[in-house]
């Protein structure tokens, strides 16, 4: 073990405070980002052309605002948000600062997935709802929301591993983590051990997350 | 016409949809009455504006002038949260089912109840009672996605039932279904009827549906009401070509006259010899008529296609035979029954040609 993996076995403590710093972010960002992703892409869908709540104003506004930000490459996003995570967190260093960008970042794809998802809801169904006196709020929750949760779970698992890569970047902004161990430590001094060992870390996540989702998404569907 | 007892009362209706570059006039100038207690069917090809009409009775659809009044309710005037509870009373059963596939066979049929002052256990009582009325109770705790169509649309038919409507309207809820369980659709719904007393509005581009279970028809053709009344009628006396052309086509008229056609040929007839086309209706179907005149006439009768169908509690009959004898004395024998409900038709190779009479 002491041949393989040195330098990982004197910075045991580091390893560990980065794999919760890199859960931390993840999990805070994905809180908040399901949130604004499920307003957006509910709002997406009801507002669209012949949607429940037609409003092409909205409609355009969001799907808008939405690309723009899809479009702005996360690096960048990073350096450019700084004085807004300024504004909201007091300052632009550490996990919480980057849990900002991060938010910014990764609720736009997730709305676009959750639309998507909503999408799918079979036209008819809600038709059916609308006949039988169900108000759009009723329709929302119990028709839009029950019938596509298997697919909103699918995407969601999808969004969190693009999350976890993303976190990896925040290093670069020196938000702690996996990411920032694996480049400015293994990388930059040529521990190779350290870089490989963030990966593996980053990979058993994923798969938890993955493995955990199907097994949610199973329980849901009943398609 | 508009009395008390209209359920439906729907005046001068009229849908266009705009699209970019062109207007379609989906439903033009239909006026629509419906009795209370009454099964109404609407029958047209796909596009004559069948489906659109009907959603303007629950105002999924609104229209671009007329009024919509169902119950003495001028649905147009309300608000939305009058118009939703309006809705409960309207209830609607699809082609394509639209069942909720993340909810059981029992919460699908509870769903209308959601967001009533309704227990939860009520709710349950009141689903289960109905998936029993549909002879669907072990079913409750399966989703829809295990099921064959025909349970699917009495899931369905028991879901719309929940809120206890007066109307209920079928869009074309059969057309996805093998003809035997359209058939025991159609009577499940005909039993609703005659026991909740529920109206029915069906729409349907068989004319075999609206014979089993209507009392009255429409025929829709762009968008238009083109002939109505009641289905004895339309079905013996069509006054369109459309109505005569769904009328032979449930009948099997029309396939018949095609195969006659290839198979006999009039040139070759004796000067004593017709192909003759016989419609009865009511008691004439009981009676001997064709016997007793073939008798007196000393006529040969070599039937080649005789159908007879129960039409709206009434008998409907169609036959098509090679009369051999004298025939001019059996013409005018024959003319005098004409009010007793049977009429007859002489064939020329010009009908058997066109396949049409």
């Amino acid at each position: 073990m002491a041949a393989l993996i040195p330098n990982v076995l004197q910075m045991k403590a580091e390893f560990l405070q980065a794999t919760w710093e890199t859960i931390y972010m993840t999990f805070f960002s994905a809180l908040i980002s399901a949130v604004l992703g499920l307003l957006f892409g509910v709002l997406l869908v009801v507002t669209q052309p012949g949607g429940l709540l037609e409003d092409r104003l909205t409609y355009s506004v969001l799907d808008k605002v939405v690309n723009l930000l899809r479009s702005i490459p996360f690096i960048i996003l990073l350096a450019v948000i700084s004085p807004l995570t300024n504004f909201l967190i007091g300052t632009t260093v550490g996990t919480t600062a980057a849990l900002v960008p991060l938010i910014f970042g990764i609720f736009p794809f997730y709305a676009r997935q959750v639309q998507n998802a909503l999408l799918d809801v079979d036209r008819g169904v809600v038709e059916a709802a609308e006949s039988m006196g169900s108000s759009p709020m009723a329709i929302i929750f119990r028709v839009y929301l029950k019938e596509g949760l298997g697919d909103i779970v699918r995407v969601s698992i999808v969004t969190v591993i693009s999350l976890i890569g993303l976190t990896t970047m925040a290093g670069a902004i020196g938000s702690g983590g996996l990411g920032d161990i694996a480049i400015s430590i293994g990388y930059a001094r040529f521990e190779n051990d350290i870089t490989f060992v963030a990966m593996i870390i980053i990979l058993i996540m994923v798969f938890a997350v993955q493995i955990i989702g199907d097994w949610i998404a199973k329980k849901v569907d009943h398609h | 016409m508009a009395t008390a007892t209209n359920i439906i009362d729907l005046k001068d209706i009229s849908v266009t949809f705009k699209t970019h570059d062109q207007t379609v006039a989906a439903v033009q100038d239909v006026d629509l009455t419906v009795e209370k207690g009454d099964i109404y069917g609407i029958i047209g090809y796909s596009g004559a504006g069948k489906s659109t009409l009907v959603r303007v009775i629950n105002l999924l659809q609104k229209p671009t002038t007329g009024s919509v009044t169902v119950s003495g309710q001028d649905l147009q005037t309300l608000k939305p949260v009058e118009l939703r509870q309006a809705r409960k009373k309207v209830s609607m059963i699809f082609q394509h089912f639209n069942l909720m596939a993340a909810r059981t066979v029992l919460g699908n049929v509870e769903y209308p109840l959601l967001g009533s002052r309704m227990s939860k256990a009520d709710r349950r009582a009141k689903a289960a009672r109905l998936l029993k009325l549909v002879g669907l109770a072990e079913y409750a705790d399966t989703y829809p996605s295990q099921l064959s169509g025909g349970q699917k649309q009495r899931v369905a038919i028991a879901r719309a039932l929940a809120s206890d409507p007066e109307v209920l309207i079928s869009d074309e809820a059969t057309s996805a279904l093998d003809p035997k369980t359209t058939k025991s659709i159609l009577n499940l719904l005909k039993r609703l009827n005659a026991e909740l007393g529920v109206t029915i509005v069906l729409i349907t581009h068989e004319m075999q549906v609206i014979k089993s279970i209507c009392h009255n028809v429409a025929v829709m053709d762009a968008g238009r009401i083109i002939e109505r009344g009641r289905v004895s009628r339309v079905f013996t006396q069509p006054q369109t070509a459309l109505s005569r052309d769904f009328v032979e086509t449930s009948t099997n008229v029309k396939e018949a006259i095609e195969r006659i056609g290839s198979t006999v040929s009039i040139a070759n007839f004796a000067s004593n010899q017709e192909l003759m086309y016989f419609n009865f209706v009511g008691q004439s179907t009981k009676e001997g008529v064709l016997s007793k005149l073939s008798k007196e006439f000393g006529i040969d009768v070599n039937i080649l296609f005789a159908n007879i169908d129960q039409i709206d509690g009434e008998n409907v009959g169609v036959m098509i035979a090679i009369l051999t004898g004298d025939i001019e004395g059996f013409n005018t024998a024959v003319t005098q029954w004409k009010d007793r409900g049977v009429t007859t038709q002489i064939l020329t190779d010009a009908n058997l040609k066109g396949g049409e009479l």
